[in-house]
């Protein structure tokens, strides 16, 4: 049982479990007051319980609203406390994952691996270094063949041997100085690799993360699916359409998402006040008995 | 790279009984380190399952050597543009941009 609300819209202030609010307003703003959201109206302003994971989905109900039915009645499951086998591998998993993203626990030092330009300019300059000996592999050739010629010619082969052992010497230079580059570009590859290391590991992490999520949420929407569908008949209305129509196998799918919505709420542990902007309730205190939470309802048409 | 389940099977048995010649695994593909003892893995896995086993040497891609500049600039200026939903045949179009069939058709 939730304490007393205290909602206040303009200079209108409603106290109570089961209020009615018939000053014209945004239901959904309503909604993000009680959960104390940041861009809610600055009319309206609720004090109340703090508001269950379920709030969010199923804090405020109205026609035309939309719902994630599926997302709802897990949290809805969450809210009631169910617990499945996989909360202590997700914790684990989470926790690991938190540690990961925090290097300075982890004790590695992300400066120590070069960042994506670094590693560009070291490429780079491997590659032009390449460019260059290769360059003057083909002068170095061409000298020797001018040396080569002028000897046949019977001429002086001075400055053609002068000219090949300058480009020689050339060629020795930028040999070596391509050969470290290369040698620095293989030293920064082993580090990324390193590093790469760790990313896989924080990428099978968040992969694991995930899927212990999504199991998460089956198991606690398979433990609150009977309750769930008892709570569906039990919403005014339903029961009757369901007789009249004489077909007791309705798809909760094809159920109206108000209709979903009150009987995700009538399940959850919300324990802060429902907004509703529906008809489905005579009386707001027997809507606030229904849902078994505090019950804000709007009268007027937004 | 492995093409049929034994053969996926196999691989997964030498990646696990051998993490450290393991640079990367997932699914059916595995990365080896570049070592004797790496290749002597691959050898074996192809012994076992023949074609069912493909062996390839990656080398590391160094853009500043494989290709022209041109390309490099394409690739930094189409990640960079503000409209994420133009495909870059028609972000190409009327500017000094390789067009996709010229990429295309020339080899690295």
């Amino acid at each position: 049982m939730s304490d007393p609300v205290r909602c206040r819209v303009d200079d209108t202030v409603r106290c109570g479990r089961a209020l009615v609010v018939s000053v014209p307003v945004d239901p959904s703003a309503l909604a993000r007051a009680v959960r104390e959201e940041r861009n809610s109206d600055a009319r309206v302003a609720v004090v109340a319980d703090e508001p269950g994971p379920a709030h969010e989905h199923v804090g405020c109900i109205r026609p035309a609203m939309g719902l994630r039915t599926q997302t709802a009645l897990a949290a809805a499951a969450r809210s009631r406390g169910v617990e499945t086998r996989h909360d202590a591998a997700l914790a684990e998993a989470r926790k690991k994952l938190a540690a990961l993203e925090n290097p300075d626990e982890t004790g590695t030092d992300p400066t120590d691996t070069a960042t994506a330009d670094e590693r560009a300019r070291y490429r780079e300059a491997a590659a032009a270094a390449a460019t260059e000996t290769e360059r003057l592999r083909e002068t170095v050739a061409a000298a020797r063949g001018r040396l080569q010629a002028r000897q046949e010619q019977g001429l002086d082969p001075t400055p053609a041997a002068e000219e090949l052992a300058a480009a020689v010497e050339r060629l020795s230079e930028a040999e070596t100085e391509a050969a470290a580059a290369r040698q620095r570009l293989d030293t920064v590859r082993e580090r990324t690799r390193e590093s790469r290391d760790a990313r896989e590991q924080r990428f099978r992490l968040e992969e694991r993360v995930g899927n212990l999520e999504r199991q998460v949420r089956a198991r606690r929407r398979e433990q609150v699916h009977e309750a769930y569908l008892a709570a569906l008949e039990a919403v005014p209305g339903v029961g009757d359409v369901a007789e009249s129509s004489g077909d007791d196998v309705t798809d909760p799918r094809e159920m109206e998402p108000v209709v979903q919505a009150l009987a995700v709420a009538r399940i959850a542990e919300l324990s802060a006040p429902v907004v509703l902007a529906c008809e489905r309730f005579e009386r707001v205190e027997t809507a606030a008995n229904w849902l078994d939470t505090a019950v804000i309802r709007l009268t007027s048409p937004v | 790279m492995a093409y049929s389940r034994h053969a996926r099977e196999s691989l997964r048995n030498v990646c696990r009984a051998h993490e450290s010649v393991v640079v990367r695994q997932s699914g059916r593909i595995a990365l080896l380190g570049e070592t004797e003892f790496g290749a002597f893995q691959a050898l074996r896995l192809r012994e076992k399952h023949g074609d069912d086993i493909q062996v390839e040497r990656t080398e590391p891609f160094n853009e500043f050597a494989a290709v022209r500049s041109a390309v490099r600039e394409a690739a930094r200026v189409y990640e960079d543009r503000d409209t994420p939903a133009v495909p870059y045949e028609r972000f190409a179009a009327g500017e000094e941009l390789p067009d996709p069939e010229s990429m295309r058709d020339a080899e690295l």
